[in-house]
């Protein structure tokens, strides 16, 4: 079982989350028109055996969306930030 | 004016339920007054704190914590969000900063007692409900069947459970079947009528 350490309710099984999406894609800026650089952003993901940065919601909770950490191989649960803290704790943590 | 009625006002039926003996839980609604849901952005702090304040709240207490002020209860359930019970029309409070928002048709609450209660919560959410990690004065945001709900924890083996109104037979339901092997009694006071008129 999965475990999320959400920074609003705490420790919560997984069955209250849904998972959103891949967070570590960035979009392209919007004047870019390399056709490729659009393809990956909207079609192409890895699948990286390891750690993984993901969108998650916390559907049956405080309904924020969070990012965490997922290792894809052992299902450990790494750092997790309200979505719109992560960019501020990822330049934190880069200090 | 039309009464307005709680959605369960036609499912609740006194009595007693479930397997002889001793009953562990009891089982009831309750009127809810004053509902408000206030939200804003960054700087919902400094916006939120005078309507607060004008209520005799300090600052809507903390994510697993209500806070109390005489009638009035407030629940902090997101970084920019508190949800009040007991409030007057906060409508006249809203601004670019903060958006007020009546949730008093929109909930309806559920209340859960007796020696078993927390077994019950248990076996319906996947949250630790014990004595120890849920005391009288903490909230909790979960899920009971799939439907979001908050739990209050009023007194020592006491509950108010605030669910959506459009999802609250279909909680009830789960809570008339899991509390039917430890007993449990629908007291005959119970108030299912919903006040949209907010205390003044």
């Amino acid at each position: 079982m999965i475990r999320i350490d959400c920074p609003v309710c705490g420790l919560r099984d997984e069955t209250e989350f849904t998972y959103g999406a891949d967070a570590s894609v960035t979009r392209p800026a919007m004047e870019d028109t390399g056709m490729q650089h659009w393809v990956d952003y909207v079609f192409n993901r890895d699948n990286p055996r390891g750690w993984h940065r993901e969108y998650w919601h916390h559907v049956q909770g405080c309904r924020q969306w969070l990012v965490l950490e997922r290792n894809t191989l052992t299902h450990q649960i790494g750092t997790c930030h309200l979505a719109r803290d992560a960019d501020l704790a990822v330049k934190e943590a880069a200090k | 004016m039309a009464e307005a009625l709680s959605p369960l006002h036609h499912t609740i039926t006194p009595g007693r339920y479930g397997v002889a003996g001793d009953v562990g839980i009891t089982l009831g609604t309750r009127q809810i007054a004053g509902l408000w849901q206030i939200a804003g952005w960054q700087g919902f702090d400094r916006a939120a704190a005078p309507v607060l304040a004008a209520m005799g709240l300090h600052d809507g207490g903390s994510y697993r914590r209500a806070e109390q002020a005489g009638a009035v209860t407030a629940w902090r359930i997101a970084p920019d969000k508190i949800l009040i019970e007991g409030a007057p029309d906060l409508s006249a409070h809203s601004s670019d900063d903060l958006v007020t928002l009546d949730l008093g048709h929109a909930r309806t609450a559920i209340t859960l007692g007796g020696a078993a209660a927390r077994d019950l919560l248990m076996q319906l959410c996947a949250v630790d409900c014990s004595a120890a990690a849920f005391a009288p004065g903490a909230f909790i945001q979960t899920g009971i069947h799939h439907v979001g709900v908050l739990i209050h924890c009023t007194g020592p083996d006491s509950f108010d459970i605030l669910v959506p109104g459009t999802w609250a037979e279909t909680i009830w339901e789960a809570l008339h079947h899991n509390a039917l092997p430890h007993g449990y009694e629908v007291s005959a006071d119970n108030n299912s009528r919903i006040s949209r008129t907010n205390p003044t």
